[in-house]
């Protein structure tokens, strides 16, 4: 089986509302699958069918082999998941929690100390273990979600936006932790999150998704390619009919009213030192060079007219909002 | 079946030794009845007259089998209910996406509670000894199987209840019109006997009575009960099941949002 999640035409209405609107992927193990979209795009609705908590109204899922309607306790013993709103017992202690999680999964003695220990250590959470979790801050509470997921070695882990409402340095530790647990296991992670440097840094391949459809799907750099060229601004010492430099890499050149000169290519890092060669054959001098690579937000830009990111990390103003729903 | 179930009677044991002064603490309410409502009027009926009416015993011993299962009910109800909070607070998807039996889950989150509740209704009775002259000592353990099997019910009635809400809004008002009045018609303030017949009909059905009945058939003995000890019993283990049923085929059916 080398597909960890098959998802076909999947709808599902709450009521008359249709969240999610008919959506098929499949992700391939030991893949890192991004689902981005903007809030209320149908994301934590998809997870939870996968993971058996809600029904589906029309379609099919297959999680690790099983179907998620027909065999849902086969699903169950396969997946682990972080939820994007917080799911710990905040009176229990990292440890109590760790210890009931591995409990109803069917682990104990001596493996389930040792896992717990291991994991605990694993999310810089060791010497915090007796300490209730209501003491801990909201990047504490999420590393110790990590840690419990991971406790009884799912095959297929959903993360449902694991860095929501967190400080850089805190993501970037959570993003070091999913990059270790895809090479140390292995693992099929399903990742959602609106934020397009989480999906760029972390998934093997990105479904953006938008009022409950995906618009758009593949690597970073091929969806990048569904807005066009990298730019590269020129600012150059040469006579003015020689400024649009030639090359079989140039894909187009324009002189910008400011004197810039605006090269298109494929890939502007790997054009770059050609461009310096040939600028160097010609006797022409660089003074100046900034280039522009299509973002996923020019992307989602593209193919919907708006931008994707109603908030970021660094508006603290809509994180501490965030933060304020989720603890609700 | 048999891990979940203990796994979540462990918790509920947990939760509570991490709160168990401010739980415990919760005995205050019944404890203010047990001494102002029943100690004023223990005067008032120290009168042979008002003692016949009383089954043959003081006004204090008649009282504390009642204040006793008010106190589990009341416990054993607000337990079950918590449910709730986990909904909120999330944890309760944790258990629902666990690939472990649902039904055993819930009914060792029950009997976690109802061992809670217990040491609840415990302390009132030890509290309740040195005030009601002719408790029997010996009633104290049976009288904590019937506290049991009435917090099962209850509590599984409170988990049911949860399931259906969405919120704590209106939970208050439920608690209103259930708690109060379930308590003044079982049996455990004034007798039935003495009660108008519209009131006496709406106690038969009250499954409080026959808490309180068996609470005094242990505690004070089967003169001053109205039904047999067969009948508390029997209704009790039958409510029991039913309810705890209800919520284990409720949890099985569970779904997020
Ligand atoms: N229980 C529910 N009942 C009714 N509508 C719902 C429910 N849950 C979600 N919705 C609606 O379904 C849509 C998709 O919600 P969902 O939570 O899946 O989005 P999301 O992509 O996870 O968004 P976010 O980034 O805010 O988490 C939203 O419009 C939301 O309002
Ligand atoms: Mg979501």
């Amino acid at each position: 089986m080398s597909e960890a999640i098959v998802v076909e035409n999947l709808v599902k209405k709450y009521g008359d509302f249709e969240a999610v609107k008919g959506v098929s992927f499949k992700v391939k193990q030991g893949e890192i699958f991004a689902f981005l979209g903007p809030n209320g795009a149908g994301k934590t609705t998809t997870v939870h069918v996968l993971t058996t908590l809600l029904r589906p109204t029309a379609g099919r899922a297959v999680v690790a082999g099983h179907d998620v309607v027909e065999e849902p306790m086969e699903v169950r013993k396969r997946i682990g998941i972080v939820f994007q709103d917080p799911s710990l017992d905040r009176e229990l202690t990292a440890w109590e929690n760790m210890y009931i999680h591995g409990r109803i999964y069917g682990l104990k003695g001596n493996e389930l100390r040792e896992k717990m220990e291991r994991l605990l250590k694993f999310v810089e959470l060791w010497e915090f273990k007796d300490k209730p979790v209501k003491t801990f801050s909201g990047g504490m509470q999420r590393r110790l979600e990590i840690a419990r997921s991971l406790l009884h070695e799912p095959e297929v882990l959903f993360l449902d936006e694991p860095t929501i409402g967190l400080d850089p340095q805190t993501r970037a530790h959570i993003w070091d932790y999913i990059r270790a647990m895809k090479e140390e296991h292995n693992m099929t992670i399903f990742l959602t999150t609106h934020y397009m440097d989480e999906a760029e840094m972390l998934a093997d391949r990105i479904a953006i998704i938008d009022h409950g459809k995906i618009i758009a799907e593949g690597t970073a750099e091929e969806l990048k390619k569904l807005v066009g060229n990298d730019v590269i601004y020129l600012k150059l010492e040469a006579p003015e009919e020689l400024k649009c430099l030639q090359g079989e890499f140039i894909r187009g050149c324009k002189v910008l009213p400011d004197g810039r000169v605006a090269l298109e290519v494929e890939n502007a890092a790997e054009a770059l030192p050609g461009l310096f060669e040939l600028a160097n054959e010609r006797g022409i001098r660089i003074l100046e060079v900034t280039y522009h690579r299509p973002t996923l937000n020019d992307v989602f830009l593209h193919l919907t007219g708006r931008e994707i990111r109603d908030e970021s990390p660094e508006n603290p103003m809509a994180s501490f909002v965030r933060m304020r729903m989720r603890r609700r | 079946m048999m891990e979940a179930l203990t796994t979540m009677a462990y918790r509920q044991l947990k939760r509570f030794i991490r709160a168990r002064s401010r739980v415990l603490g919760m005995v205050i309410n019944p404890l203010i009845w047990l001494v102002f409502f029943g100690l004023g009027w223990s005067r008032v009926f120290d009168n042979p007259m008002a003692k016949m009416i009383f089954g043959g015993v003081d006004y204090l011993t008649f009282l504390a089998p009642g204040i006793f299962a008010m106190t589990v009910f009341n416990m054993s109800f607000i337990a079950g209910v918590s449910v709730i909070w986990d909904k909120q607070f999330g944890f309760l998807k944790e258990v629902l996406v666990a690939p472990a039996s649902r039904k055993g889950s819930i009914l060792g989150r029950i009997i976690g509670d109802s061992l809670v509740t217990l040491a609840q209704g415990a302390i009132i009775l030890v509290l309740t000894y040195p005030l009601a002259e002719s408790l029997k000592l010996s009633g104290f353990l049976p009288a904590l199987g019937v506290g049991f099997l009435l917090s099962m019910a209850f509590s599984g009635f409170g988990v049911s209840l949860a399931l259906k809400m969405e919120s704590m809004e209106g939970f208050q008002m439920v608690m209103m019109v259930l708690m109060l009045p379930l308590t003044f018609l079982s049996g455990a303030i004034y007798p039935i006997d003495t009660m108008p017949g519209w009131m006496k009909a709406l106690a038969y059905i009250n499954p409080l009575t026959y808490a309180v009945d068996g609470a005094r058939h242990f505690l004070v003995g089967a003169s001053v009960a109205k039904f047999s000890l067969g009948v508390d019993l029997g209704v009790l283990t039958v409510l029991a099941a039913l309810l705890v049923g209800l919520a284990m085929t409720e949890f099985e059916r569970a779904t997020i949002g």
